[in-house]
């Protein structure tokens, strides 16, 4: 699901960015809110870091006596993505193997569909091998599948989610 | 650890109280944000895939494939539809997203939907369905 965030967060400017001016101020300030999220990339509670829409407010700086720089607290709305447990959502057929189905939904690389969550499908082998059940609807690469996700767990070293994906369920599968 | 957290599942909308309140947006509002957003770096650069992130790319096109609905004024109505009907916000953008086409279809994607004691008979969902129908005639 994608979700709309405030945030706020501290962003550290060196001397030479600031400007009494105000004005090369705050773009420096946007600049390094960018740098930061994008760095990022995304975490447990809110999800993949999309993109800043808002800056709501940027607060007091506090000089940092060692650096000089200065630290300005900043409050912005942002887009985000985040998977729950539960909801249904489409994903592209990236990867087919004997024991299941890698799929991409959005920023998340890594959906998993185990054979065992794929009521009726069996594997067909070959060059590009896919998924058909008795009524030859067929999970191919590329092809779009509607799963529900089994469960997610987020890994802090890649700084992801992994999904578990699910097709035991009405209306799942693959659609055109 | 003691207790027991209560676990999540958006089937049954239990997904966290501040997700709850926070503001869902559907793949079609996603895009329209997204493509201005897009827009707005090519004026300020000469190559603007350079400035947007990994993320940033993927869900673009992810949302751009998925969205049902691509003019402004159709998004508008599809979310001024679905707001007239109790939904939470988690509800309402999963209905945006998937479009089912009947009251089964909708009740099997978003469950929760029929539970939490609220009224939502399968009239009031069927009317719904057909309103949302609608706006994708004319878009």
């Amino acid at each position: 699901m994608y979700l709309k965030t405030q945030l706020e967060w501290n962003v550290l400017i060196s001397p030479e960015n600031l400007d009494p001016r105000g004005l090369l101020l705050q773009r420096s300030i946007i600049i390094r809110l960018l740098e930061e999220f994008a760095n990022r990339k995304a975490t447990k509670d809110h999800g993949y870091f999309l993109s800043v829409t808002t800056l709501e407010k940027i607060g007091e700086g506090k000089i940092r006596p060692e650096s000089g720089d200065v630290l300005f607290p900043v409050r912005y709305n942002c887009l985000t993505f985040k998977p729950f447990k539960g909801e249904v959502l489409k994903g592209v057929v990236d990867r087919i193997v004997k024991h299941g189905v890698f799929l991409i939904c959005g920023p998340v690389g890594n959906v998993f569909l185990s054979v065992k969550t794929m009521p009726d499908y069996q594997y067909v082998h070959g060059e590009n091998p896919t998924f058909m059940n008795n009524e030859s609807s067929k999970i191919e690469k590329g092809g779009v599948v509607r799963f529900v996700v089994l469960g997610t767990k987020w890994v802090e070293t890649e700084k992801e989610f992994q999904v578990l994906a699910s097709l035991a369920g009405d209306f799942l599968g693959p659609v055109s | 650890m003691s207790g027991v957290e209560e676990e999540e599942n958006a089937a049954e909308l239990k997904i966290g109280d501040e997700f709850l309140k926070a503001k869902c947006l559907m793949n079609c509002e996603v895009a329209l944000i997204l493509d201005r957003k897009y827009e707005q770096l090519q004026q300020m650069s000469d190559d603007p895939m350079n400035q947007v992130s990994q993320v940033f790319e993927k869900s673009l096109q992810y949302v751009k494939r998925f969205s049902r609905y691509k003019n402004p004024d159709a998004v508008r109505q599809v979310r001024e539809i679905l707001s007239r009907y109790q939904l939470a916000e988690f509800e309402l953008c999963v209905l945006g997203n998937l479009c089912p086409e009947t009251v089964e279809e909708a009740i099997a994607m978003v469950p929760s939907i029929k539970s939490r004691g609220r009224a939502h008979d399968d009239d009031a969902i069927e009317k719904m369905l057909s309103d949302l129908s609608l706006i994708k005639k004319f878009e």
